[in-house]
């Protein structure tokens, strides 16, 4: 603004100008702090780094992957000592897959090039020095210099028939389950109205044999590599041996390049994006809950777009100026104030209890009396989240239309008007695809807040695990009523509720990651349209 | 132009000018939906709010009390009566022991049970002596239990057992037929004397009958226990102890009330005394004698009854007196914390005698009948739910069912008065969410929150007070960070910065804004609050340093010659503060273990050594609770969620003053600093306020950060070092679990309510706050 006086006295206050810096510089540092924190935790979960060898003061050894430092709990603040945590894996041995050590116990950590790193589908990952391949058909091998890429092949040998069993598991045999639900809640149905049942005992009877077919040949397959297996010691000289079917992934941590390492922290990251998770959430991927956000971020913006813009052009264009105009403006302006929990509040007294409720009695019936009592929409599901949701974001989207509307300069109004356009013409072709690019930036906005929020679907509908996603090849294909997973509740659900926290946490941090980034992103956007918005309407006027 | 188109108009033809019909029906029909659509999205806010207040509705209704049918035993003398589960099937005993079974529905008589027992025949030297009958003298029911205990003139006693059998009839009718069946028969004590009353309570040790009786005109109570154990083959083995006397030094004995715990008795005599025994192993030993009325007053006990849960006790005196009295920890002389009895609340009354007190099942209502008014009252919160007409007869003996739905009055003439209770939630009132209360087994009236517990007899604790309380505390924690930063953030980019700045920092500001509260919550709680815990000083010492170094660089700067000066820009000071901040920062955190060292050590109490710990000496200092998960970590992560807002708008009104008084200040020689705080602020003050309101609307209202990083206590206590447990915090933890319907999901609603009702206010204001100022604006 004003440049410093050009005489030699300094202008009055110039220390206050630099106090209110400090405001600033501390609000940047958070910002920039706390996404350095998130980008380094979370990708460092993808990371692998060189696995050392422990050496302690009374001669044992460990063999784990660093992890973090801090001050040891109880150590006093004026002289603090420190503690190391190291992941060493192998549950079933060491019963518990992370460990503190004191530092001063350490005498030295060394790398050795023989450790190789596995991640399994039970009991954490194991880092063990390997000493023999046992293959499919039960030939044993040395530890040659093909023995990796040995393992390798049979690791994904195993994956391959992990995925087929996988297969069956999920897909067919879940269609088959799903039929003899069905098949049994008509059959409870026809006893209680003593309608013939036998056509029903007798699908109940085909299904349950075709289960057991898949059952067998689901067996069958995962007998293809049942002999696989990999022996080997581990830090403290027992010998260990892994089947190679609980085997994921396996690397030479210490003899990597760093090529190998960024091809494994792909390799995590897409199963950390399109696979299921495992272990109690805190392995595997993320796939339901990513899928559970988006369908339900965008099922929440389909309702809220055509409300909200309805309502924006009520309130715009239909309206007559008053007090009872600015008293409801006033009221959808501050709706977007109220907290994120009362709508859960609402949402499930509401929603899911008045509406589900009347739902579940005209349409489900006969579910609610053949199934134990079992609620179809009169329990949290996706439908109830969406709406939830889709009220809580309302108020934004309405204040974005409303303000886009008003931008567009009275002049194009006017034109469209004079030049003979009914009002809904007007509005159709003029008004509402000038502000098209507001009502974006608002609807963006809307589905930023949405993905991030937590609070009020802990309410109306979310689950740790869900067994189902919301869309599937079952017939309706989208399932309104089910409960799903979400990023933002998992992150909760991890980092708070999960037994094992040191276990959850690098889970917790990557997918803290991925939801900061998906919000940032959406964020961004709404930002660059809006700016291009701002310069497109500055020039124009009439 | 104007004379030309007017002419060439006329000589086109009118159609030209005519809209096709349909887009005027379009037009039309687009307007009545988006009309209807606009508005009824517009009274769907506002039946949000409807909804919500309609759930809390129903808890500060009072009982609907109904009359149902009056059955008439037509047994001139009843004194005590019971019922089956459902309330279909009543009874009444008669003065002789003789059972009456009528049907509630029309009063129709179902069965009679006629007592009849007889003394065992003797034969003594041939001469066999006949069955003599025994006459009952003493009679009790425990209608919930189904029992009847007879006393009999010899000193005997009969328990019988009422039980009733479910049948069908051909058109699916059900049928309830009921059975006496005698249970146990025995003497209780050695006197052979008539028995006056007769109690059988089962506790947790066994089977306890008591009597009382007759010698030389005074009272005498024995007490016998029937103990079962299960052996090994399963078969139950039944053990009688030996009678024991009760409470043998009582003289003018008014009436005994056992609780049905059996664990202690409370013997009331003529003086109005109340005498406590309490039972260890087969005795009863007296443990404290008091006057419900005061020690002064001689004042007698016309009636008196132990609550659901067999702590508390409701006295009834003759002259409008009813107190209840409780056993709770109390400090005795020598200190030590004893469960004793002490008065828990002093209750308005009836106008008139006391006729009597009745406890209901299941909660901690009574009905309390005095001066031929009957109350339904609430012991905990003191509430009358209902208040009726008693009936005209003496009344026997009065039961409430199982589930608190109904309740009957068994009257000397052998009429049964029944009512119906509709009352879901006796426990709340005004009083309940919002003032103090007595709760039984608790040292004082206080508020609190516990709404669950693992006990059955648990009562639930629903003070919104102290979920208010760490609400505002957490606000007030977030607000004292956030402020500060926000307004001195948004003074300077508004005013100071240079402009080009503008366009990254409040993009930067709205990204800071979206980041979810759970995120910054799972950081709060797993990262910061384990930083803080080890780094508490260091951390402060650098919160501290941040403002006198700043201020110390402007001041430095400003005394440089005037060249320097030149080499920053204005609008670059923050740049150039930068690594000066750094460095005084870094500085500060290396203090942090020094000052520790210097001003907070104290001797630990576990190894005897002094140590420097601030937590430590935090909690021998003050003796305060010093927890990791503490305020001023959820302040400091609040801050990420409340700057921003705090910022935009400020930020919004403070550069939206008019240039012409910026320029005015300027140009009459104000230096910038001079402008911003006596021209800028003052004129942008009411936009400020408007910001802060919004950005106290958030902290009030942020869910996932309190979770996540505090312990969720509910303790009312500022001590910035501990947590609190926030209404919306405590919604999001509890209301998956509450039942729908129940008084805590609706207390639930109720803290949900309080928050919008807090929240809308809040923001209303700021919203007038900010549109006059937007007029004041536009005035200049």
């Amino acid at each position: 603004m004003a440049s410093p006086s050009s005489d030699n006295s300094t202008p009055k206050g110039e220390p206050w100008v630099w106090f209110t810096s400090v405001g600033l510089l501390i609000g940047l540092s958070m910002v920039a702090g706390l996404l350095g924190l998130v980008l380094i935790n979370g990708f460092s979960v993808f990371w692998a780094p060189p696995v050392p060898t422990v050496k302690f003061k009374d001669g044992s050894e460990i063999v784990g992957q660093f992890v973090q430092r801090r001050v040891r709990p109880n150590s006093p603040a004026s002289d603090p000592q420190y503690e190391r945590q190291y992941q060493i894996g192998l549950r079933e041995l060491n019963s518990t897959s992370y460990v503190w050590v004191d530092e001063l116990n350490i005498i030295e950590e060394k790398i050795v090039p023989e450790t190789l790193g596995l991640e399994r589908m039970e009991n954490g990952p194991a880092f063990i020095t390997p000493k023999t391949i046992v293959d499919a058909a039960g030939k044993p091998h040395a530890m040659d210099a093909t023995a990796f890429a040995m393992i390798r092949a049979e690791v994904e040998h195993a994956s391959e028939i992990r995925e087929r069993v996988l297969d069956i598991n999920q897909n067919k045999i879940g269609l088959v389950n799903a039929e003899m639900e069905e098949t049994r809640i008509s059959l409870r149905r026809a006893e209680d109205r003593q309608e013939p049942t036998v056509v029903l005992t007798d699908k109940l009877k085909t299904l349950d044999t075709k289960f057991a077919e898949l059952k067998k040949e689901a067996d069958e397959i995962s007998k293809l590599t049942a002999r696989a297996q990999l022996e080997g010691v581990d830090a403290k000289g027992r010998s260990v041996i892994i089947p190679f079917a609980g085997i994921v992934r396996a690397w030479e941590p210490n003899r990597m390049t760093t090529m190998d390492r960024i091809g494994l922290m792909f390799s995590r990251m897409h199963e950390f994006l399109f696979d299921a998770p495992r272990e109690a959430n805190t392995e595997g991927g993320l796939m339901p809950a990513i899928f559970g956000t988006l369908v339900m971020t965008v099922f929440m913006s389909l309702l809220v777009t055509p409300v909200g813009v309805i309502a924006a052009i009520y309130l715009k264009e239909y309206a007559k100026d008053g007090t009872v105009l600015r008293v409801v403006r006033i009221c959808v302006n501050n709706l977007a104030g109220v907290p994120s929990i009362v709508f859960g509040v609402f949402g499930l007294g509401f929603f899911v209890y008045v509406l589900g409720g009347t739902i579940d009695q005209l349409f489900f019936s006969d579910q609610l009396k053949y199934n134990n009592n079992t609620p179809v929409f009169g329990t949290g599901g996706l439908l109830w989240c969406s709406l939830t949701l889709a009220l809580m974001t309302l108020p934004v989207v309405i204040v974005a239309t409303e303000e886009a509307l008003s931008a567009v300069p009275r002049g194009m109004r006017e034109a469209s008007l004079a030049a003979g356009a009914s009002k809904w013409q007007t509005i159709r072709d003029i008004l509402l695809p000038a502000s098209a690019p507001g009502i974006l930036t608002g609807v963006i906005l809307a589905m930023a807040r949405g993905a991030g929020e937590v609070a009020p679907l802990m309410i109306v509908g979310v689950v740790k695990l869900a067994p189902t996603l919301p869309i599937d090849g079952l017939a309706p294909f989208l399932h309104l009523d089910r409960k799903f997973m979400h990023l933002g509740f998992h992150i909760y659900d991890l980092g708070f509720q999960s037994p094992d926290s040191d276990a959850a946490r690098p889970m917790v941090f990557a997918t803290t990651l991925l939801l900061i980034i998906l919000v940032v992103c959406l964020n961004l956007g709404a930002i660059t349209i809006r700016n291009r918005l701002r310069a497109r309407f500055k020039g124009a006027s009439f | 132009m104007e004379e030309n188109q007017s002419k060439s108009t006329e000589q086109l033809s009118e159609s030209r000018f005519q809209v096709s019909r349909s887009t005027l029906l379009i037009d039309s029909w687009m307007g009545r939906i988006i009309r209807l659509g606009g508005i009824s999205v517009v009274v769907a806010v506002f039946g949000m709010l409807g909804f919500l207040v309609s759930q809390i509705f129903p808890l500060f209704s009072k009982a609907k009390v109904e009359p149902l049918t009056l059955v008439d035993f037509t047994q001139a003398s009843s004194v005590a009566w019971g019922e089956d589960e459902y309330g279909e099937l009543p009874f009444s005993c008669d003065t002789k022991g003789n059972i009456t079974f009528r049907k509630a529905k029309d009063g129709s008589l179902v069965k009679t049970w006629t007592a009849d027992f007889k003394t065992t025949p003797i034969t003594l030297e041939g001469q066999t002596t006949p069955a003599v009958s025994i006459p009952v003298t003493a009679i009790k029911t425990y209608p919930r239990d189904g029992l009847v205990l007879l006393g009999l003139a010899d000193g005997s006693v009969r328990e019988l057992k009422i039980s009733y059998k479910i049948t069908f009839a051909k058109n699916g009718i059900r049928e309830l037929e009921p059975t006496v069946d005698l249970q146990y028969a025995g003497k209780i004590g050695e006197l052979n004397g008539p028995i006056l009353e007769a109690w059988s309570v089962k506790g947790p040790e066994g089977k306890l009958y008591l009597s009382r009786q007759q010698k030389d005109g005074h009272d005498v109570i024995t007490g016998r226990r029937l103990v079962e154990r299960k052996g090994l083959s399963g078969k139950a083995k039944v053990t009688v102890s030996e009678p024991f006397p009760i409470a043998a030094d009582v003289t003018d004995l008014e009436r005994v009330l056992v609780p049905s715990t059996a664990d202690s008795i409370l013997v009331i005599r003529k003086t109005g005394e109340v005498r406590v025994y309490d039972n260890s192993e087969n005795t009863f030993s007296l443990m404290q004698s008091f006057k419900p009325f005061g020690e002064a007053k001689n004042q007698t006990i016309a009636a008196a009854g132990f609550i659901f849960g067999n702590v508390s006790v409701v006295f009834q005196g003759n002259q409008n007196e009813e107190v209840v009295w409780s056993l709770y920890p109390q400090k005795q002389a020598d200190g030590q914390l004893l469960r004793r009895w002490g008065k828990i609340h002093d209750c308005e009354t009836l106008a008139g005698v006391g006729q009597g007190i009745f406890p209901a099942a299941g909660n901690k209502c009574y009905l309390s009948v005095a001066g031929g008014r009957m109350q339904i009252r609430n012991m905990t919160n003191e509430s009358i739910r209902w208040e009726g007409a008693a009936p005209a007869s003496p009344i026997q003996q009065v039961v409430f069912s199982r589930n608190y739905n109904r309740f009957s009055v068994l009257c000397e003439d052998g009429k049964l008065y029944r009512w119906s209770i509709t009352d879901h939630h006796p426990e709340a009132s005004w009083s309940t969410f919002f003032g103090k209360i007595w709760y039984e087994g608790a040292e004082a009236p206080d508020y609190t929150w516990q709404s669950s517990s693992g006990s059955d007899e648990f009562e639930a604790k629903y003070s919104l007070v102290p979920l208010i309380y760490g609400t505002v505390k957490g606000t007030f924690y977030a607000l004292l960070f956030a402020i500060p930063i926000a307004l001195l953030a948004a003074i300077y980019v508004s005013h100071f910065l240079r402009p080009e700045w503008k366009n990254v920092i409040k993009p930067l500001m709205e990204i800071m804004a979206s980041l979810p509260s759970v995120v910054l919550g799972f950081l709060a709680g797993l990262w910061l609050a384990p930083l803080v815990d080890t780094h508490l000083i260091p951390i402060l010492c650098v919160i501290a340093i941040l403002a006198p170094s700043a201020l110390l660089a402007g001041y430095v700067w400003s005394k440089l010659p005037q060249p320097v000066r030149r080499r920053v820009g204005a609008g670059w000071e923050f740049a150039y503060l930068f690594p000066f901040i750094v460095l005084c920062a870094y500085g500060a955190w290396q203090m942090g273990p020094l000052i520790e060292s210097t001003f907070f050590t104290v001797k630990d109490l576990a190894s005897g050594q002094n140590i420097s710990d601030f937590r430590e000496w935090w909690r021998q200092s003050t003796g305060l609770s010093y927890d990791a998960r503490n305020s001023l970590v959820v302040g400091f992560v609040m801050g990420f969620a409340v700057i921003p807002i705090v910022f935009t708008i400020a930020e919004d009104a403070l550069s939206n003053v008019p240039n012409s008084l910026i320029s005015g200040s300027l140009a009459l020689g104000a230096s910038r600093w001079q402008t911003v705080w006596t021209v800028v602020v003052p004129t942008a003050i009411s936009g400020i306020l408007s910001a802060i309101m919004i950005g106290f609307g958030r902290a009030v209202g942020e869910t996932m950060i309190v979770v996540m990083a505090t312990g969720n206590t509910a303790v009312m206590e500022a001590n910035p070092f501990n947590g609190m447990r926030t209404l919306s915090a405590n919604i999001a933890v509890e209301l998956p679990e509450a039942a729908a319907g129940e008084t805590h999901f609706r207390a639930l609603f109720l803290g949900a309510c309080c928050l919008f009702a807090l929240t809308f206010i809040v923001n209303t204001f700021a919203e007038i706050l900010r549109q006059r100022l937007r007029e004041r604006f536009k005035m200049n």
